[in-house]
């Protein structure tokens, strides 16, 4: 297996420090929130793992989408690629959801509409996984991949719909969407912060994303090498 | 004369292993050819996927000058597959499955026309019986059936002798010599290779992947 | 057009079978009836508490018979490899999917229909003035979840574990459309609110109409090997 190229070790330190200078941002520099007190930091990092995560979804998405057009194999490792890292930011994102929330609510969960949605697409993702794991032949097993993909993100902003009204009686027929999780409110001086949080976030998730494609770029290669059938066919003709 | 099929760097793969690889081959109309190989070697295989039922892993594939897979559709209307599991409806008559085949393949037909073909197979007494009752051969027969009601120009047979009786079989003898009659282009995956070779103008074997040429009767 | 008129052989091909082996409607009837009956002896001692839980209970019933309808509906293809002969004909792959889909909606809404009127007595939800509007949210709601398990049915049926896998990987996918559906079920059982019921309809035509564009493009995809 090739060696890790220079540019991705120098760019995995820039982000390792990066990621201390968002931690020291958060739990240090950053004054308490004047309404949740201390759980402003838990913010930082459930908001900033919450946008990627989507971010991902919507990138795996992509690239089943490329994969069933050109069917070029690399946009199926790529869409594998984002979706693992989409699944792993959605449970981060639920897990910090929870941290957050049961100091803040009393309890573990509430049924907040983006924590329900979030929940919604990592079951959706694993089931992307399983039926992954199902197909072995490898043109089959992408192309029906592809498509739960497509469907999981077509799902998304129902789901999202649901989540939002499942407490309530009536649709909202003026229909906001506030997925931020910014509060309108907030000073400066948090949106910087959190921000700033997110870049690294995302910029982490690149590193992953590249990191996990390499791999499953070089697994490819070897597997068509390990397949190929050396035979030379005769030309027939009657 | 334009080809009946022209296969180019065909292959097949199925997880880790190429059931066949590096096909090329050209077969002009109207021919008879026999396709022998052992259990798994890939003869199965290499039908379905002249039928479009299986995409080709690489290499490409024409079936009357239509591209196998950009005009997939067109490659259907002119091929007939009888397959080893004769995709009958069990809950359902003879008749009602003869009808309903024939209804998606396109095929005007009156119900004089079905019951003469019944007859043909030796089915008519079984038109109302439910295919669960059947045994293999008569729905083998069901299958031929459907087979010589559509006109097709390309047939592929996949082993037509299983599970008939010798009567059965004299009736896909008869069929097979028909089709060549009616300028059909036939290709037969048989283990049964010398029944099948009496009409054979060629024989293909396929063997560890790839496709060769064994016996050739007529001139080209 | 050609296309619908195949998959009207194909709806009409499905029910015949269905009516010969009555196997999705012994196994719908004997479920929803459990469902039914488990349930209101659950919550039988409070006339309130049947009433509030009737919606649930008829969408819970029908979901069950949907889930079965859609499994069984490519079960029949499988048997005798009659799938296989299907894609062979010179028929839009889609056609194939319009045809189960058919049978499908067919299915859920006829048990929809019946289940109605008796959720409704036995769980103590009179339907009042606007009893004809469940009529259909039952159409517009089995219509959706017929979309997405004749979809994830179509999916599966060549996939080991398939009988786990597709309530599995509907589940989510569902949701909004069950929500919907009980929801406006709900205003027509208990409070009676047209109002509230024609924005949950107008969002189940939104789900209807973009699950079924969705999936009729992808069906292919998924067919081929």
């Amino acid at each position: 297996m090739p060696k890790q190229p220079m540019w991705l070790n120098v760019y995995g330190f820039v982000v390792l420090v990066l990621f201390l200078l968002g931690m020291y941002l958060g739990l240090v520099v950053s004054p308490p929130d004047a309404s949740m007190g201390e759980l402003i930091r838990m913010i930082y990092a459930h908001v900033a793992v919450a946008w990627v995560g989507f971010l991902a979804v919507v990138l795996a998405a992509l690239h089943s989408m490329l994969f069933l057009w050109k069917a070029n194999f690399k946009d199926d490792i790529r869409a594998v690629a984002h979706a693992e890292i989409a699944l792993v930011f959605a449970g981060l994102t639920i897990a910090s959801g929870m941290t957050w929330s049961k100091p803040t609510l009393g309890v573990f969960w509430d049924w907040d509409a983006k924590l329900t949605l979030t929940a919604l697409l990592a079951s959706l993702l694993v089931g992307y996984f399983i039926v992954r794991g199902l197909i072995d032949d490898p043109e089959r097993r992408g192309r029906i991949s592809a498509v739960v993909m497509i469907i999981v993100m077509a799902s998304l902003p129902f789901n999202y719909m649901a989540a939002k009204w499942f407490r309530t009686l009536h649709p909202a027929k003026s229909y906001n969407v506030d997925a931020t999780g910014l509060s309108s409110t907030m000073s400066p001086v948090f949106v910087k912060i959190l921000l700033f949080n997110v870049v690294v976030a995302a910029m982490i998730y690149i590193y992953f994303f590249i990191q996990r494609n390499r791999i499953g770029q070089q697994e490819a290669e070897l597997f068509e090498k390990e397949t190929e059938l050396d035979v030379k066919g005769d030309f027939i003709h009657v | 004369m334009s080809p009946a099929i022209e296969l180019e760097h065909l292959s097949r793969r199925y997880g880790r292993q190429y059931i066949f690889s590096d096909v090329n081959l050209i077969v002009s109309p109207a021919k008879t050819i026999v396709l022998k190989g052992n259990n798994g070697a890939g003869k199965t295989t290499f039908l379905k996927v002249l039928s479009t039922r299986l995409r080709p892993t690489s290499g490409s594939a024409k079936v009357f000058g239509f591209d196998i897979k950009k005009e997939a559709s067109e490659v259907r209307k002119q091929t007939a597959y009888l397959s080893v599991l004769g995709g009958n409806y069990q809950n359902l008559t003879a008749l009602e499955n003869l009808k309903f085949a024939l209804k998606l393949s396109k095929v005007e037909f009156s119900k004089e026309q079905l019951l003469d073909r019944l007859e043909h197979v030796g089915l008519i007494d079984a038109k109302n019986k439910m295919v669960r009752e059947f045994s293999s051969g008569m729905k083998k027969r069901l299958s031929i059936a459907k087979l010589i009601s559509v006109d097709a120009k390309l047939w592929l047979l996949d082993e037509p002798f299983a599970a008939l009786d010798s009567e059965g079989k004299n009736l896909v003898d008869d069929l097979i010599i028909r089709a060549k009659k009616e300028q059909r282009t036939v290709i037969i995956a048989s283990h049964d290779v010398e029944r099948s070779s009496q009409f054979a103008d060629t024989v293909l074997s396929i063997e560890d992947g790839s496709l060769k040429l064994e016996k050739s009767l007529n001139n080209g | 057009m050609d296309d619908l008129k195949d998959a009207l052989s194909i709806f009409k091909k499905d029910l015949l079978q269905e009516w010969r082996s009555k196997a999705v409607t012994v196994a719908t009837v004997f479920f929803a009836s459990i469902v039914l009956m488990v349930l209101a002896f659950a919550l039988g001692s409070n006339d309130t508490v049947l009433k509030i839980a009737a919606p649930g209970v008829l969408w819970v019933a029908l979901a069950f018979a949907g889930i079965i309808s859609a499994a069984q509906s490519y079960q029949n293809e499988l048997e005798e490899n009659a799938l296989e002969q299907l894609l062979l004909y010179p028929i839009a792959r889609s056609s194939i999917f319009l045809g189960k889909l058919l049978a499908n909606w067919f299915y859920m809404s006829l048990l929809g229909f019946i289940l109605v009127p008796v959720t409704s007595i036995l769980f103590k939800a009179p339907l009042g003035s606007n009893w004809w509007l469940i009529l259909v949210v039952v159409l517009l709601g089995t219509l959706g979840f017929s979309i997405i398990s004749s979809f994830y049915a179509a999916l599966t049926a060549n996939l080991r574990a398939r009988e786990s896998l597709l309530p599995v990987l509907m589940f989510p996918i569902v949701i909004p459309i069950l929500q919907a559906a009980v929801k406006a079920s709900r205003e027509l059982m208990t409070d009676n609110n047209p109002a509230i019921v024609f924005d949950w309809l107008q969002l189940l035509i939104g789900f209807d109409l973009i699950y079924f564009v969705v999936t009729l493009a992808v069906f292919h995809f998924i067919m081929e090997e």
